[in-house]
C-alpha cells in the first residue's frame, strides 16, 4: 500500500509531463531536418542538420522580426518600469489615489486587447504613425504600465518599512527612502517583474499585427505570415519556431520565484 | 505639526503617481473614451469627419446581427469549456504535484514550458502537428488503427481542437496557482481528521477543498477573464472557421472592423464585450479585497 501512495502521483504527472514535453521534443526534431525529410510520414530518420536555422536568416527578414521584437520589448519595458515603480510605491506607502486607483489599474490590465486596437489604430493612421515601432511601444506601454503598477505594490506592500522609516529619521527625504532604499530592497522583485513584462510583450501578437508594417513586423506577426507564405515549409518553421520560444525559456531560472505572483495579480504569495 | 507632515505626504503621492497616471490616461483611457465617441457616431476610417452623433443604434444593431449573437455563443461555449476542463486538469496535476516526493523540480520546470510560450507558436506547431495527411497526430493514431481525423476542417471537431490547444498552452496556469495554494495549507487539520479516521477523499471534501476555496475563486476569475479575450489561437489556427465554428467573439470584432472596415459598428460591439470583462474584473476586485481583509 506504501509503495502506491508514493507511485500515484506519478502515475498522474508522467502522462502529463510527456503531453507537455513530446510536442516539444518533435519540433526540435523537425527543426533538424532537412526540408524533404521534414514532410516523410512514416517519419524518416536523417542526421540532424542545423540548416534551417541559417537558412530562415536568409529565405525571411528573421533578423529584422526579431529586432524588432527585441526593441519594442525593452523599449516598453524600460519605459513603464520607473512609473509603474513610482505609482506603486506612492500606492503602497502613502495610500495615495486609494481604492479607486486600484480598481482602475486592474481594470487596464484586465482590458482586452481588441477594445484598445481599434481606437489606436485610427488615432496612429491620423497622427502617421501607422506601421511604426513607436505605434507598438506605446501600445505595450499601455499593456506593461498596469501589470507592472500590479506586481510592484504587491511587492512594496510586502516588504518592510523600518529600513525606509529609520532613513527618514537621519534625514532622507520621501523620495531618498523610496530611491536609496525601497527600490534597492525590491531589486529582484523588480527584475523578475520587468522580465514578465518583457515576455509579455515579446509575446504580444494583435496590437504588432495591427500596428506594424512589412518592415516594422515582430516576430510573431512574421511568424505568422509563414503560414501562407509559398507552401508551409515546416522544417523552416519549425526552427523559427524555435528560436522564437528559446530566449524565453532562457529567462525561467530568474522568474520561477516570482512567476505566482506575476500570474495570480499579486494575490497570491 | 502632524497636519502639515500629511499634507507634504500626500503632496508626494501626488507627484510620484502623477506621470503614470498621465501615461495610463493617454495610452488607456483616452482609446477608451474614444471608441465610445466612434460606437455612437458614423465614423469611417475613408472619411474621419464623417461622425453624426448615431446614439446608440449600432448597439441595437450589434444584438440585431445574427453573426454577432453566434460569436457570442460559440465565446460562451470556448470560455466554459477551457475553464473547467483547465481546472479539473490543472487541479489534479497540483495535486499529484503537491503529494509527490521524488522529481518535483523536474515536473514543475516542464508545466512552466507552454506557459510562457508566444501562442502563435502554439497555434503553428499544433497546426503543424494535426495536418491531415502530413501531421504526426495522425501517423501516430494510424499505428494503433484510428483512421484519420480531419482536425480542423469540420466544425465540431475544430471548435474541440481548439479547445484541446488552449488547455495544453494555459493549464500550467491554473496548476501554478492551485499548487501554491495547496503548499500554504496548515498541515494541523489533516492530522486531527486522519486521528479520526478520516480517508484520502473525506479530506479533501472536508478540508482541502474549502481551505482551498479563495484560491480557486481568484484562479478561476482570472483565467475566466483571459479566455473572454482569447484571439491569437483562433486567428493563427481556423480564422475562425470552418464557416463560424470557431469564431470567438474578439475574432469576429477584428473581421468587422479590419476586414468589413465598418469601424463604428465594431466599437460598438468592442464596448460590449468591455462591458463584460469589467464586470468580472470588479467582481475579482471585491472578492481579492475581501480576502485581503
Amino acid at each position: 500500500m506504501r509503495w502506491l501512495r508514493r507511485a500515484a502521483p506519478h502515475l498522474v504527472l508522467i502522462p502529463f509531463s510527456l503531453a507537455v514535453v513530446l510536442p516539444l521534443l518533435w519540433l526540435l526534431r523537425v527543426s533538424l531536418t532537412d526540408r524533404r525529410t521534414a514532410y516523410q510520414i512514416p517519419p524518416e530518420w536523417s542526421t540532424p542538420h542545423l540548416g534551417n536555422y541559417v537558412e530562415i536568416f536568409t529565405a525571411y527578414p528573421f533578423a529584422t522580426w526579431f529586432w524588432n521584437s527585441l526593441s519594442v520589448a525593452l523599449l516598453s519595458t524600460a519605459v513603464a518600469l520607473p512609473l509603474a515603480t513610482m505609482l506603486a510605491f506612492a500606492f503602497a506607502r502613502y495610500n495615495s489615489g486609494g481604492a479607486p486607483l486600484r480598481l482602475s489599474i486592474l481594470a487596464s490590465q484586465m482590458l482586452p486587447p481588441i477594445v484598445m486596437v481599434l481606437p489606436l489604430f485610427a488615432v496612429f493612421l491620423g497622427a502617421g504613425l501607422l506601421n511604426s515601432r513607436t505605434a507598438v511601444v506605446i501600445a505595450h506601454v499601455g499593456m506593461n504600465l498596469p501589470f507592472l503598477a500590479w506586481m510592484m505594490i504587491a511587492f512594496f506592500e510586502g516588504e518592510v518599512r523600518q529600513l525606509e522609516e529609520a532613513a527618514r529619521v537621519e534625514g532622507a527625504t520621501r523620495f531618498q527612502a523610496f530611491w536609496k532604499v525601497a527600490v534597492p530592497v525590491a531589486a529582484p522583485g523588480l527584475l523578475a517583474a520587468a522580465l514578465l513584462a518583457f515576455i509579455m510583450s515579446w509575446n504580444e501578437f494583435l496590437f504588432a499585427l495591427i500596428l506594424t508594417g512589412k518592415r516594422t513586423a515582430t516576430l510573431p506577426v512574421g511568424l505568422s505570415t509563414l503560414d501562407t507564405h509559398r507552401g508551409v515549409e515546416i522544417a523552416l518553421l519549425a526552427a523559427a519556431n524555435m528560436v522564437a520560444i528559446l530566449p524565453v525559456f532562457l529567462m525561467m531560472p530568474f522568474l520561477r520565484r516570482y512567476l505566482i505572483k506575476g500570474l495570480s495579480l499579486g494575490a497570491l504569495k | 505639526m502632524t497636519a502639515a507632515i500629511a499634507q507634504r505626504d500626500r503632496w508626494f503621492g501626488f507627484a510620484m503617481t502623477l506621470p503614470g497616471l498621465l501615461a495610463l490616461l493617454l495610452v488607456v483611457l483616452f482609446p477608451i473614451l474614444f471608441t465610445l465617441w466612434t460606437s455612437t457616431s458614423d465614423f469611417t476610417l475613408l472619411k474621419p469627419s464623417n461622425d453624426a452623433f448615431l446614439g446608440l443604434s449600432h448597439y441595437t444593431q450589434a444584438f440585431a446581427t445574427p453573426e454577432f449573437r453566434h460569436a457570442l455563443s460559440v465565446t460562451l461555449a470556448f470560455v466554459v469549456a477551457v475553464v473547467v476542463l483547465e481546472f479539473l486538469v490543472g487541479f489534479a496535476v497540483a495535486l499529484a504535484l503537491d503529494k509527490v516526493e521524488h522529481g518535483k523540480a523536474v515536473y514543475y520546470v516542464i508545466l512552466l514550458f507552454p506557459l510562457l510560450m508566444n501562442p502563435i507558436v502554439v497555434g503553428l506547431i499544433w497546426k503543424m502537428f494535426l495536418h491531415p495527411t502530413l501531421g504526426i497526430v495522425n501517423y501516430v493514431l494510424s499505428l494503433v488503427g484510428i483512421p484519420p481525423v480531419d482536425w480542423l476542417g469540420v466544425p465540431d471537431n475544430a471548435f474541440w481542437t481548439v479547445v484541446a490547444v488552449d488547455i495544453w498552452h494555459q493549464v500550467s496556469f491554473m496548476i501554478v496557482l492551485l499548487l501554491a495554494g495547496l503548499a500554504a495549507l496548515p498541515k494541523e487539520p489533516y492530522e486531527a481528521a486522519r486521528l479520526e479516521g478520516a480517508g484520502t477523499i473525506r479530506c479533501f471534501f472536508w478540508i482541502t477543498l474549502p481551505l482551498m476555496r479563495p484560491v480557486i475563486v481568484v484562479t478561476l476569475l482570472i483565467r475566466l477573464i483571459f479566455a473572454v479575450k482569447t484571439y491569437d489561437i483562433i486567428y493563427i489556427m481556423t480564422r475562425g472557421g470552418p464557416g463560424q465554428a470557431t469564431e470567438l467573439v474578439s475574432y469576429y470584432i477584428y473581421r468587422r472592423a479590419f476586414v468589413g472596415l465598418d469601424v463604428s459598428q465594431a466599437s460598438a460591439m468592442a464596448v460590449i464585450l468591455l462591458l463584460v470583462v469589467l464586470a468580472l474584473t470588479a467582481w475579482l476586485h471585491r472578492y481579492m479585497r475581501s480576502l485581503a481583509q
